[in-house]
């Protein structure tokens, strides 16, 4: 059971909610709990592949999932999983 | 339609002058409501762009969630980002593109000879091959 802290311009897929709390023992789990009770949310986060899309970074708590072994890193009941955008640009 | 309020703005057109001849960058907090998008904080942010950041910028994710958490903080939301284009006009470039998301509001300052000139507003799309303009009032 985690809960997921859902970014303003995704909460019209969940409901109006700012965050959602699903079950799951792992941070892919989670996902997948999220995407299944909020499949419009589904496109938004993963590609059609099923892989999250390349600027959707995900924070367990305070640390990139990418760190702290993906998808398969643990969440324990308490734990906030966060949806972070990666953002650039220039002037070319 | 985006209005950011005078305070937020003149903190968003302090920090692009400060950064001249660098560019800037930042988060905007405030609320969506049915009758448009309002600005009422902006949150400088560092450009982490690792190189020359006359003509690039980059937001460090855990920077960008800390201004998330500060805006719940404050019943507010991340509806928005801005950047700088140091004497270059405020268009979304290619750069811009590439490196957008479409879950935000993106505003872009020309300061041109370290003053401000113009400004404008983008919706950049899913697939980060398009970005409209948005109305955009300061
Ligand atoms: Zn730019």
């Amino acid at each position: 059971m985690a809960k997921i802290l859902i970014p303003t311009p995704l909460r019209q897929f969940t409901a109006k909610q700012d965050s959602v709390t699903v079950p799951g023992a792992t941070v892919g789990e989670v996902l997948a709990a999220l995407t299944t009770e909020y499949p419009d949310l589904r496109k938004q986060i993963f590609t059609e592949e099923g892989k999250l899309r390349s600027f959707v970074n995900v924070y367990l708590n305070d640390e990139d999932i990418r760190y702290i072994g993906k998808d398969a890193a643990p969440a324990a009941d308490g734990d906030t999983l966060s949806l972070v955008p990666s953002i650039a640009g220039g002037t070319h | 339609m985006i209005r950011i309020e005078p305070e937020p703005w003149a903190a968003m057109v302090a920090h692009a002058r400060a950064s001249y001849p660098n560019e800037c960058c930042g988060a905007m907090l405030g609320a969506i409501e049915d009758d448009g998008k309002t600005v009422r904080q902006a949150i400088a942010l560092e450009n982490a762009f690792e190189g020359a950041q006359a003509a690039r910028y980059e937001l460090r994710p855990a920077d960008l969630l800390a201004a998330d958490k500060a805006a719940r903080e404050r019943r507010m939301d991340v509806i928005g980002i801005y950047h700088s284009h140091p004497d270059c006009d405020a268009y979304f470039s290619a750069t811009d593109l590439q490196n957008s998301c479409p879950w935000y509001s993106f505003v872009v300052l020309s300061i041109q000879k370290g003053e401000f000139h113009h400004a404008n507003c983008f919706l950049p799309n899913f697939d980060q091959t398009e970005a409209p303009k948005e109305e955009l009032f300061y």
